[in-house]
């Protein structure tokens, strides 16, 4: 299929592609169909673009790439919600302000968005109890993650 | 909105599966006893509004920093040097 997006023009996505975020993200409910936008393999961020409103989207970066040791606790019922069987079925992905004046990057800690990479259905769950920053610092130490974490584990879309 | 007055150690239900009870009350502060399924996420109500307020900040990002990611990533891995 092919969408217009206000910052990469027509671009042409794959079904398979497509990410199933249930119940939207907090704040854009209604839009539901994403998929992730690379524009470089050694850059961290990601595009999570809305299919349904071209004009909306995201920055992410993988979780551990901003805090290696991140373990949020998913409750179970929404590991069943996602249809997630092994945690390598899981990428974490947090949500990417970036500030232009004075310049600054933080990542959303508190409500990582859990993607289900074989079935494509993703959550941003906001965690219970936790004292993980919704304005996590993310800095010149942050490093690209290696491993099963690394995002080729999602279907993603080249956009330049 | 629906209006209820309650003391404490009394309950309310919502539906046939949640349950909230008055625990305690001090003052200006009550403490809540919430019975429900486990799949019915708890949350309070200042914690989603802001993760919602940063996800409308987030999407407002419009590319005036750079063209590119790549361009806001370098100039996280040179914070002293004024990439144009």
């Amino acid at each position: 299929m092919k969408i217009s997006t206000t910052r990469f023009g027509d671009i042409n996505i794959d079904e398979s592609k497509v990410i199933h975020m249930k119940e939207g993200m907090l704040g854009f409910e209604h839009l539901e169909r994403y998929a992730l936008f690379i524009q470089g393999e050694k850059i961290p961020f990601w595009w999570l673009q809305s299919v349904e409103d071209g004009s909306i989207a995201f920055v992410v970066i993988n979780s551990l790439a901003v805090k290696p040791d991140y373990e949020p606790i998913i409750s179970d019922a929404e590991v069943k919600s996602l249809e997630i069987e092994s945690p390598e079925d899981a990428v974490l992905l947090s949500v990417v302000t970036i500030r232009s004046d004075p310049f600054k990057v933080t990542a959303n800690l508190r409500a990582p968005i859990v993607v289900n990479s074989k079935k494509m259905l993703a959550k941003q769950v906001v965690l219970v109890d936790s004292d993980y920053s919704v304005r996590y610092p993310v800095t010149e130490d942050s490093v690209f993650p290696e491993g099963k974490e690394n995002p080729e584990t999602l279907p993603s879309v080249l956009a330049l | 909105m629906l209006i209820l007055t309650r003391k404490s150690g009394e309950t309310i239900r919502i539906g046939n599966k949640i349950k909230i009870t008055i625990l305690d009350v001090k003052g200006k502060q009550i403490r809540l006893g919430i019975d429900a399924p486990i799949d019915v996420a708890i949350h309070r109500e200042e914690v989603y509004q802001m993760i919602k307020q940063q996800n409308i900040l987030a999407a407002g990002y419009d590319d005036s920093i750079g063209k590119s990611l790549s361009h806001v990533w370098n100039r996280l891995k040179n914070p002293k040097e004024e990439v144009k």
